[in-house]
């Protein structure tokens, strides 16, 4: 559950795209920001700095001057997140001129400006000139945005079979977002429960995820559903318009990330594309629209943060928290609602008997809670029970992973248990039940399972010692066997582009 | 030429391993592309589900843990 990870969906959603699209993604400061800022690990980023005001390709041979020898393995890591992000570009090597590396033409010139300033982009939205309605704060945008999203995390919690416990609060989400959602298989139509769905194993993992990344997955999950849509309308007419119109959806969500909280934007400035997609938008809670006016848009701390790497958004509350602690100056942003603040404090106890105390009366995180725990009784703004092999067992049964339980408990820790334990020096949680929540999902779990592709029938060792020391080296290889020769790699695609640059080369 | 085959990688212990081939053996090999060594298997991607309640079954005949006494709340 940690940034990296989050990331990581998105990142996955990028490689698959072709290079012609992120040609086009890039003529968009904000995006080529955006990708700098979100997607790149800091060694990449330093690369991308030195190779930014460059005037001419940069060997490759003198980059290892830069890095120590030690450093290999993440050299080629970056060097290879950069490729496949298309941001760098390698001549394939050659017998008669070393290897050179440069940013692409795009990406270079457009975070340039993104730097610098200047250009008539408007790459990073156009505020509103009209004026503001003085009842739209901060705080107003947050707790829209809250309830928006709250909205759509209780249909996925109360589609669990039995514990329909929680009672979401109004109608739900927009029934355009619960498609999504069964869309997406976080869902499944099912007729045990209350809602007519049921959870599945990936709306599970999307609950206990992090709210930004919770975010991405539900706008990558839009997005694909709109690319599909419009694929099968567009197919008279060509696959040249479907794509421009997805580079615009992704380069508009990049730009929301880069704009100010509580400042309007101008909506006729947008086109048409970006323009269609203000109502989605809005029933996700990323973007406000004031309904008398539907000249001026805002951003909403979900759409601000999206590219944002900030770590401790662990709920959509104490994200929210997270944020406006960072700036206690602005005391409009404080200005939130008494259970906001103490659904952010963090609100569970577990003992080292496996008991389980949570000082909360939110619906959401009950709920949540029972998910992998066997809830006993329940008081005002407090519910009890305990962690047993069974509840484990079947929360593993849906998909949770032991993991995802022990960091959700550590990151919703009581107060009180953090400050005992920093103040002894031992972890926020027991050992023995972070232990014992390990051992039943092991007596669950008798196979690890991950998919992937293994690599046979290698024409010569040469190649077959080529290619599994490559993917070693840009962090795919899984298993080998040097018997066998047979290798199994955890991705495809630069092992195959590194065949076809062998192959040129020979 | 070199193959690069899709499917999913399976870790296990060396018994549930020998349980797992033995299942395979038993269904006309639908399951398992590759063996790959003591723990690991290759195994296609589409039965994978059908795999694990299989052995989630077999384990079930033999694999009986004791209930912790349950102390009142």
């Amino acid at each position: 559950m940690s940034v990296g990870q989050q990331s990581y969906q998105l990142s996955e959603y990028l490689e698959k795209l072709p290079g012609t699209t992120f040609r086009k993604l890039y003529q968009q400061p904000s995006t080529a920001f955006a990708i700098f800022r979100r997607m790149l690990p800091p060694l990449a980023k330093v690369f991308v700095q030195a190779l930014l005001y460059m005037p001419s390709p940069l060997l490759l041979s003198e980059l290892d001057v830069w890095v120590r020898a030690e450093g290999k393995m993440q050299r080629d890591r970056a060097l290879s997140i950069l490729r496949s992000l298309h941001i760098v570009q390698i001549t394939p090597p050659g017998k008669d001129k070393p290897q050179e590396m440069q940013l692409t033409t795009n990406f270079k010139n457009s975070l340039r400006l993104a730097l610098e300033g200047g250009g008539s982009h408007n790459s990073f939205g156009v505020p509103s000139t009209l004026p503001v309605d003085p009842r739209i704060d901060i705080a107003h945008l947050d707790n829209y945005a809250r309830k928006k999203w709250e909205d759509i995390l209780h249909y996925v919690v109360n589609s669990v079979p039995g514990e329909a416990g929680g009672g979401g609060s109004g109608g739900g989400p927009k029934s355009s977002v619960k498609d999504l959602l069964l869309i997406g298989r976080l869902v499944e139509r099912r007729h045990d429960t209350r809602a007519g769905v049921g959870i599945t194993q990936a709306g599970f993992t999307f609950l206990l995820q992090e709210a930004n990344a919770q975010v991405w997955t539900l706008l990558l999950l839009w997005l694909d559903a709109a690319d599909r849509a419009k694929g099968a309308a567009e197919q008279a007419r060509g696959a040249a318009a479907k794509t421009e119109n997805s580079i615009d959806m992704l380069s508009f969500l990049f730009m929301l990330a880069s704009l100010e909280l509580g400042r309007a934007y101008n909506t006729d400035a947008l086109t048409e594309t970006r323009r269609n997609m203000l109502p989605a938008l809005v029933d996700f809670g990323l973007i406000y629209i004031p309904r008398e006016d539907t000249r001026q848009y805002f951003p909403t701390r979900l759409a601000t943060t999206l590219t944002s790497s900030a770590s401790s958004l662990r709920s959509v509350s104490s994200g929210f928290s997270a944020a406006t602690a960072n700036n206690p100056g602005d005391a409009s942003s404080l200005g939130t609602t008494p259970e906001t603040s103490a659904a952010s404090k963090g609100a569970v106890i577990i003992e080292t008997n496996y008991r389980l105390y949570a000082y909360t009366s939110s619906p959401l995180q009950i709920a949540v809670l029972a998910l992998f725990t066997q809830l006993n009784m329940r008081f005002a703004g407090m519910a009890t029970g305990r962690l047993t092999r069974d509840s484990i067992r079947r929360a593993i049964g849906f998909g949770i992973t032991a993991d995802q339980i022990i960091s959700y408990l550590a990151s919703h820790a009581h107060d009180q248990m953090v400050r005992a334990a920093a103040a002894t020096g031992r972890p926020v949680l027991p050992p023995t039940v972070v232990d014992q929540i390990r051992l039943w999902q092991l007596e669950n779990e008798r196979m690890r399972t991950s998919t992937g592709f293994l690599f046979k029938d290698f024409e010569s060792l040469e190649e077959y010692v080529s290619l599994s020391g490559y993917a070693d080296e840009i962090g795919v290889l899984v298993w080998r066997s040097d018997k066998k020769r047979m290798f199994y790699a955890s991705k495809l695609e630069q092992l195959r582009d590194y065949l076809k640059s062998r192959k040129k080369a020979e | 030429m070199v193959k690069a085959v899709r499917g999913v990688l399976v870790e296990c212990e060396p018994a549930i391993k020998s349980i797992l081939v033995h299942i395979d053996s038993t269904h006309h090999h639908e399951f398992i592309i590759e063996d790959l060594d003591e723990t690991h298997l290759f195994v296609k991607e589409t039965m994978l589900h059908v795999l694990k309640s299989k052995l989630e079954e077999r384990l079930k005949e033999t694999y009986r843990p004791e209930e912790p006494l349950e102390d009142s709340d």
